[in-house]
């Protein structure tokens, strides 16, 4: 604990340090502006029954920290650079490890026209691209049904390139728009890798491609926002079987094919927020192991969404609540607990000052998934076996510069 | 049930007057170098948030705001459609994805004057009553 304590505090002093010097670090590099900006998050999260995103809940964890720090250089009216280093402690997942969160070029021709290059946040859906960021977000937890975050490496960002702009419709509002294509981005200390390990089937080589877009219509309606997204992805993944009587084999895992699509909305009005989302995965992969005959199919297809909505009090706090639901496709167990998770989640989010930021939420959640999902609940975590409801308890806070 | 009409009518027209209000207290400066002397309300909101870098005339422009206060308040409400919160999360999502930079925030409008005027592409906003000094006033259309 002594050494988890020393780590946060100094992630919290790196981060903090453009903010020391003033709320945002600022200076000129040949003429040109460069920021510097962070923000570390720190997190406490207790359950009733089963612990979850591999922290020991039940007992009440503050294994819940984050933070980054980016900079970026305006090198032209139309060309900027930047990048930015994510490290988290949550659980199992992440053990402090610095990752590159992004970086890239970014030339803007036109206001409808422009171009990205480099490691770039993926367009998917409300909030992929900002997902690990919760300091902007009214929650502690994001909707775990569509933003799981233990999985959020699997979509978070691709190295490769984009195109996006914004076309003015005249009195139709609006279209915002996202291309890309580029190679997958996985994390060996995230929750996939932690699943496949629990369930004996560790992974030694992963790769694979990304491809996709996302659309925008700000329609004439203020405030009013619809979208659309669609993600082709492929994986080669590769190991050794630790499991039973296939301990020791090496297996080959193809997705065949893995499409992911979704359709959200926002809404503000004044001090309302409103906003929901379905995404819905087909994710099919071909097993095979050499020597052995055949090929095992494996479905992973799984649907999920929420509806949000949240109201600013006043400038120090905003109130809100969210229902999540997310439902395996090919549940392994007949148990209803096994297919689903509800969340019905109730959020207190106090703006202590512009930079600070508390959170306090509640989460009453039924069911868990399914042994064979990765999706928050894992059977390493909970050798007793898995109860069907979990009211769980979240405390963020987070300072940003 | 009368009474009630009539408080809901004139707690509607207090709030319409306290709103125009505020929109009129509040006027656009820009430097010199803006050669528009006038905007729409749809260009001035696309830049102030970052999806237009340049006017229809062709003006590169880069936003100036206030970092708080009724002017600054009356300004990102009736210009942007925000809360001040939401606008400043707003630029921290651009700036946190890398998709954009924090824009210029000052803390008076004394200090926003100077630096539109001497700043090329620069466009911010007063409170009606301030002198823009030697930045140009422009006109929301």
């Amino acid at each position: 604990m002594h050494s988890v304590t020393a780590r946060f505090w100094l992630i919290a002093a790196t981060c903090a340090a453009p903010g020391l010097l003033n709320a945002q670090l600022n200076f000129d590099l040949a003429g040109r502006p460069v920021q510097v900006h962070s923000f570390v998050q720190q997190g406490f999260a207790y359950s009733n029954e089963n612990n979850y995103l591999t922290m020991n809940t039940s007992e009440g964890s503050a294994a819940m920290t984050d933070g980054g720090a980016n900079i970026g250089i305006s090198i032209t009216d139309k060309f900027h650079v930047g990048a930015q280093v994510y490290l988290r402690n949550i659980g199992q997942l992440g053990k402090w490890h610095p990752e590159l969160d992004w970086a890239y070029g970014d030339y803007k021709f036109k206001d409808w026209f422009g171009v990205r290059g480099g490691k770039v946040k993926t367009a998917l859906g409300l909030y992929n691209d900002t997902q690990d960021a919760e300091f902007l977000h009214t929650w502690a937890l994001l909707p775990q049904s569509v933003y799981p975050l233990d999985l959020r490496s699997n979509n978070i960002a691709h190295v490769g390139g984009d195109i996006y702009g914004e076309i003015p419709l005249g009195k139709l509002g609006k279209l915002g728009y996202t291309g890309y294509v580029g190679a997958r981005t996985f994390d060996p200390r995230g929750g996939y890798y932690y699943f496949s390990t629990d369930q004996g089937i560790p992974i030694t080589s992963v790769s694979g491609r990304a491809e996709g877009g996302d659309l925008r219509w700000k329609t004439p309606l203020d405030g009013l926002m619809f979208g659309a997204s669609f993600m082709d992805q492929t994986q080669d993944r590769k190991g050794v079987y630790t499991l039973a009587f296939l301990a020791g084999l090496p297996y080959d895992f193809v997705s065949n094919p893995q499409h992911t699509v979704a359709n959200y909305f926002d809404f503000t009005h004044g001090s309302w927020h409103f906003n929901g989302e379905l995404r819905k995965s087909n994710y099919l992969a071909d097993i095979t192991t050499p020597g052995f005959p055949g090929m095992f199919v494996w479905d992973g297809s799984d649907k999920g969404w929420f509806l949000s909505v949240a109201y600013r009090v006043s400038k120090r706090l905003e109130l809100g609540t969210y229902h999540s639901r997310y439902y395996m496709g090919h549940p392994a167990s007949p148990d209803p607990a096994s297919n689903h998770i509800y969340d019905q989640a109730v959020t207190a989010r106090f703006d202590i000052t512009r930079f600070w930021n508390f959170k306090a939420e509640g989460h009453f959640m039924d069911g868990y998934g399914d042994i064979y999902s990765a999706h928050g609940f894992y059977s390493r975590d909970n050798p007793n076996g898995l109860k069907p409801t979990t009211n769980m308890l979240v405390l963020r806070t987070g300072f940003t510069f | 049930m009368r009474y009630l009409r009539y408080f809901l009518f004139t707690a509607a027209l207090c709030s319409f007057a306290s709103v125009a209000a505020r929109a009129a207290d509040v006027k656009l400066i820009a430097n010199a170098s803006v050669t528009a002397s006038s905007v729409s309300a749809d260009e001035l909101k696309g830049v102030f948030l970052a999806t237009k870098s340049s006017l229809s005339d062709g003006s590169h422009v880069e936003p100036v705001l206030l970092k708080s206060g009724a002017t600054h308040e009356g300004f990102v409400k009736q210009y942007l459609g925000k809360t001040d919160a939401a606008l400043e999360t707003y630029y921290r999502s651009l700036v946190f994805t890398g998709k954009g930079s924090m824009p210029k925030m000052l803390a008076s409008e004394t200090e926003m004057v100077e630096f539109v005027a001497k700043t090329k592409g620069a466009i911010g906003y007063v409170s009606a009553g301030t002198s823009p000094g030697a930045a140009k006033p422009i006109e929301v259309k």
